[in-house]
């Protein structure tokens, strides 16, 4: 059987959520500079159509949409990648360290992680928000510290499982220390999970990050992709749908859309036994 | 390196209950944080004005003292299984609770069950056919509707359904007081049911299918698929009785990892289909600085959780005879 | 549990109701049922001690006790009494009842279900009916109570009468703790319709059809309170058949045929201010804010356009003791400006005043309302802040939730905060309870301003002033003394609009001068609903 080489610059998914993602991000980084109008100047006829002057119309505070969306686009990617990065690197250090000490440490770790999941986590999160209105930036890191429970016990079970693997066993036969394990075995392992891992907290946290400010819970003056569908379904009995409602769902769909899809075929790059099936 | 531990039955049970307690007083020590305060919750913006002395008296009234019970007390009454009164509602907070819960229990479990039984299949049966036009075809489909998170395709259903075709209800769990058969009633909340239940299983599907898969297509590699071949199983039982066992684990994970986000996901959906849940509960209870309430939704479902997660605990053990029996094996998955 | 039960026992009583209701003979006159939406749902349950202290909760709960005195869309009607007199000698007001009145067990309304009521409310009182200044209540006979006051009460016919629910004096004479009394006799009273059932998760009422009332035919066998956040869709697919609606609903659901209703002015916007800290304990100050804000833009821009300007004097301006002469402080960001400088503020490079070194910057707090169902994202904080720092204030804008920022006001942790509050449509003793500073702190909306001995002094006379005359000036005077002190600065009045469903031949309207003496400004008043 022909072994099927795999090259993430021919995958069309990949290419597709790169050039999505990466046209997000511009956009985002560019919000300021791109953005025809101050997202917070007031002076603009109420809830007006899209016309050339206003591409996406004015909402019903007197602010173009066009140059809302942009903004929010910005918040809502940066507070992602802050909480999902973060959140990611605790979740794999969590999960392998203590599938690698499966003393007290680990127990506790993993106890800890039960505990944080137990926790409806919307209530610290409105704890934070009303007692010290805290930046944005500081939501995030507190978001992260809830974010990384869920997937320290998958990379946990994971860890587990490779860790009583035949291969594993061998090597530390053969003399391997923790660390050639970790480098050569553990983290090429785990790799691909965590990489998924890093889709779903990214995910997670801009989903998060949506929902809170849609919900109202945020400083509703920032402007976020969620808080924008909650003023514009506000206004649902008026034909704003397509220009208020629907590009900040198409945009944040893309943005999750993207993270996702990076992640899946990168996985499949990554992973030896995934390409090699006839 | 000690690989693992036995998982003798005293430390790990001594460790959910020390977690336990942490959730109690975690349940018991946030609301209280919260500022402001039930009574200004009540009261306040009131349309007409008290006297300072009457108001005096309400403040001083237990009803409104909630904040002011020790950790010790709190435990005690929990301990005669008192969940508190209400502050906002003056009931017992644990009858509001058994209010809400069977509209929650009922969207999530529905919600989940759908989307895992579903998700399972479709995941395993896209995985059996490995890079043929349906599989490809599902892969998509299911890549692309995870992108869209529940905030955005609630929306949406709510506005195409309800709003403009006007076919489902915009709001509500069921019709009240319509008097109906309970056959009837079934359906009315059947229909009340289908535009949320909706959001969740597009929200949940795609991740199972797409986990399944991937978990599915890993154990078809294992050698032992080879020998069920070999052995001139026929094909549907090779997928269920032998690979998809082993594909369960990480599926079974998820769900465990998922139903602990529950609040948080479920309230986003129950506000935009006004579904009348525990959610909504808490939200209501947040906002009214209902402290009995706050503390006993969150000790009910944190308990809920941490039972569940012992649950899936022993069904790992169960699912993966490798940790049951402490060596390794070159059978099974 | 007991709940449940009673929930599947009604459930089966109104299926049969269901069928017993068609099964009869067809009675084109009563309707089955008519639906009521509203965004909150839960209100408290109906009855003096237990609803909300906000209008809807008065509201539910006078479906099911009457007053003495009440309002239909025509203005004061005779309730449980059918005639009254006032003999200013005595303070004496002497009420004749309508024999035909009945408790909803069947035994009769009696003048000692009266005398009893002011006595129960005296012990323990209702926010909603002060009866302070009852000295005593006669029972000549079993249909005449003769009232007599301390001191006179101007407002005692719409506030006392026209508001205060009678109680059942055979059910409520045990009652030792009201507050706790919730069994089903706490919900007998003489209305036009019965208490069956509540859901607070729900947030739904069911009310049915006392077919003995005293005034008339209940119109609609039940009535139900639904709770939606949408009701314009509602109100389309007909899951209701009234509620109040946005302005901009007005078009599309006339279209689809509904009759739509608007209201006077009952509820305002208003900008508190916390004028026991500088620099906003200097009135002067006060009076620069008011210049700076631009009210229509602030109409405009949060309501497009539907609402007016609110008068400076705290009563709307069309009511009717409402003083056209009152000082108004048309938009000016020059003149803000000229009195700020007067005040020694100085103009930085920036166009921001600062005075000794000290930036003159606000803290203005904004309530983002979060409770379930009812969002109203507030973007008046917005504007205002555009407005005042045009005028060279700096405001720290912060956006709160509303219990928040409640508890902030009340402990006067603030500069700024923008809120608003109704009753404004009724009698102006309303004016009292939002000026006066010996209001209970938990009175958020009220203006607490106790430096003015005159307004003090105003607000206690105009109260006991018979004359009607003598008192629209002494009236005329509280709207002149408070819109030049202005401890705080009413906004606009956004318009109030109702939608119904006509073809249930139901003309819902909204009562003059709101339901009751406080003004409550909803299109749900009984007399709707009673066939006279």
């Amino acid at each position: 059987m022909p072994a099927e080489s795999f090259s993430l610059r021919r995958d069309p998914w990949f290419l597709f959520a790169a050039i999505v993602g990466g046209t997000l991000l511009l956009a985002a980084t560019a919000g300021p500079f791109l953005a025809p109008y101050d997202p917070y100047d007031i002076s603009f006829t109420v809830l007006e159509a899209p016309s050339a002057k206003h591409w996406l119309g004015v909402n019903d505070g007197g602010m173009d949409i066009f140059s809302e969306l942009l903004t929010a686009l910005r918040n809502t990617i940066m507070f992602g990648l802050l909480a999902g990065m973060a959140g990611t690197g605790l979740a794999v250090f969590a999960g392998v360290f203590s599938a690698l000490r499966q003393g007290v440490t680990g127990l506790m770790l993993m106890r800890l992680a039960d505990m944080l999941l137990a926790i409806p986590s919307i209530m610290p999160l409105v704890l934070l928000a009303a007692l010290f209105q805290p930046p944005p930036s500081l939501m995030a890191l507190a978001l992260a510290l809830f974010l990384w429970a869920g997937p320290s016990r998958l990379i946990n079970a994971q860890a587990r499982m490779l860790v009583t693997a035949p291969h594993i066993l061998a090597a530390r036969q053969m003399g391997g220390s923790l660390w050639y394990l970790l480098r050569r075995h553990l983290v090429p392992e785990i790799y691909p999970i965590a990489l998924i891992v890093l889709a779903s907290r990214l995910r997670a946290a801009m989903f998060m990050e949506a929902s809170l400010a849609f919900l109202g819970l945020m400083d509703p003056a920032r402007k976020s992709l969620g808080s924008m569908i909650g003023y514009g379904l506000k206004y649902y009995f008026l034909d704003i749908w397509s220009n208020w409602l629907l590009p900040p769902i198409v945009c944040l769909s893309l943005l999750i859309m993207s993270a996702t899809l990076l992640a899946m075929r990168m996985e499949k790059r990554m992973d030896p036994r995934l390409q090699n099936l006839s | 390196m000690r690989l693992f531990t036995r998982m003798t039955w005293m430390p790990a049970l001594s460790a959910y209950l020390l977690t336990a307690l942490a959730l109690v007083y975690a349940s018991f020590a946030l609301p209280r944080l919260l500022p402001g305060d039930a009574f200004i919750a009540m009261y306040g913006g009131g349309h007409v004005a008290m006297e300072a002395q009457e108001e005096a008296k309400i403040r001083a009234s237990a009803r409104y003292n909630a904040a002011s019970e020790s950790f010790t007390q709190y435990l005690g009454r929990l301990g005669r299984l008192d969940w508190g009164t209400s502050t906002a509602y003056e009931t017992p907070v644990f009858g509001l609770i058994m209010h809400a819960l069977p509209w929650t229990l009922l969207l999530m479990g529905t919600a989940h069950l759908l989307s895992l039984g579903l998700g399972f299949i479709l995941g395993v049966e896209a995985a059996w056919r490995y890079d043929s036009v349906p599989d490809r075809l599902l892969t998509s489909v299911m890549t692309f509707l995870e992108g869209i998170p529940e905030l955005g395709s609630g929306v949406l259903l709510l506005l195409v359904f309800a709003l403009w075709l006007g076919w489902f209800p915009a709001a509500g769990g069921e019709t009240v007081y319509s008097g109906l058969s309970p056959w009837e009633r079934t359906l009315d909340i059947l229909h009340h049911l289908v535009l949320p239940l909706a959001t969740l299983v597009l929200a949940y599907l795609p991740g199972n299918a797409l986990l399944s898969r991937a978990a599915m297509l890993m154990t078809l590699r294992q050698p032992f698929m080879l020998t069920a071949a070999a052995k001139g199983l026929p094909p549907w039982r090779r997928r269920y009785a032998h690979a998809a066992r082993c594909a369960l684990l990480p599926v079974v994970t998820r769900l465990g990892l998922r139903l602990a986000g529950m609040l948080t996901g479920v309230l986003v959906v129950e506000s935009i289909h006004s579904y009348p849940g525990l959610g909504t509960l808490l939200f209501q209870a947040v906002s009214l600085r209902d402290l009995p309430l706050i503390s006993g939704i969150a000790l009910f479902s944190s308990l809920g959780v941490l039972t569940v997660a012992l649950t899936l605990e022993r069904t790992y053990q169960y699912l993966d005879p490798r940790l049951k029996q402490q060596r390794v094996t070159l059978h099974a998955c | 549990m007991n709940r449940l039960f009673i929930k599947i026992g009604l459930i089966a009583c109104a299926c049969l109701l269901f069928a017993s209701a068609l099964g009869m003979a067809a009675d084109t006159q009563t309707l089955a049922e008519v639906r009521i939406g509203d965004s909150k749902g839960d209100w408290g349950l109906p009855n003096p001690y237990h609803h909300y202290q906000r209008g809807p909760g008065y509201v539910r709960m006078s479906w099911i006790f009457d007053t003495l005195i009440w309002k239909d869309k025509n203005g004061e009607i005779p309730a449980l009494a059918s005639s009254w007199s006032y003999d200013p000698a005595t303070h004496t007001y002497t009420f004749r009842l309508n024999p035909k009145a009945k408790w909803h067990d069947g035994k009769p309304v009696t003048s000692k279900d009266v005398a009893f009521t002011f006595a129960y409310f005296k012990k323990f009182p209702y926010s909603w009916a002060p009866v302070g200044y009852v000295q005593q209540v006669e029972t000549p006979d079993d249909a005449t109570a003769v009232v007599t006051l301390a001191k006179p009460f101007a407002p005692f016919l719409t506030n006392i009468a026209g508001t205060m629910p009678v109680l059942p004096r055979h059910i409520w004479e045990k009652v030792t703790d009201p507050k706790s009394f919730v069994e089903p006799e706490a919900f007998i009273g003489s209305g036009p319709y019965r208490f069956k059932d509540f859901n607070k998760t729900q947030g739904s009422y069911l009310f049915e059809a006392f077919d003995d009332y005293y005034l008339g035919r209940p119109l609609a066998k039940r009535v139900i309170y639904i709770r939606t956040g949408k009701p314009l869709a509602s109100l389309s697919t007909g899951q209701i058949d009234v509620s109040n609606i946005q302005p901009d609903m007005a078009e599309p659901l006339q279209k689809k045929g509904l009759t739509i209703i608007s209201d006077s002015y009952g509820w305002n916007k208003k900008l508190m201010i916390n004028h026991r800290k500088a620099p906003l304990n200097d009135k002067r100050f006060r009076q620069a804010l008011a210049w700076a804000i631009d009210r229509q833009e602030l109409i405009d821009k949060a309501h497009r356009g539907f609402g007016a300007p609110a008068s400076l004097g705290l009563l709307p301006t069309d009511h009717p003791m409402y003083n056209p002469a009152t000082p108004a402080y048309p938009h000016s960001t020059a003149k803000a400006r000229e009195i700020l400088e007067s005040l020694g503020y100085v103009k930085g490079a920036d166009g921001f005043y600062a005075k000794d070194g000290n930036p003159l910057q606000l803290e203005t707090l904004s309530s983002s309302l979060t409770v379930g169902g009812e969002q109203t994202p507030d973007r008046d904080g917005e504007i205002l802040k555009k407005q005042l720092e045009e005028a060279g204030i700096r405001i720290n804008l912060v956006q709160l939730e509303s219990s928040t920022t409640d508890a902030r006001v009340v402990k006067w942790d603030f500069d700024l905060a923008v809120s608003g509050h109704g009753g404004l449509a009724g009698d102006p003793i309303a004016l009292n309870d939002y000026i006066r500073p010996d209001v209970a702190p938990s009175f958020v909306n009220g203006a607490r301003y106790g430096d003015n001995a005159e307004l003090l002094a105003l607000l206690e006379a105009h109260v006991k002033e018979m004359d009607p005359a003598k008192r629209k000036e002494l009236v005329f005077r509280i709207q002149e003394i408070y819109a030049t002190d202005l401890p705080a600065i009413s906004l606009y009045y956004p318009d109030s609009r109702a939608a119904y469903n006509p073809a249930k031949g139901i003309r819902w309207f909204f009562t003059q001068g709101g339901i009751s003496g406080r003004g409550v400004p909803i299109p749900q008043n009984k007399m709707a609903l009673v066939a006279r």
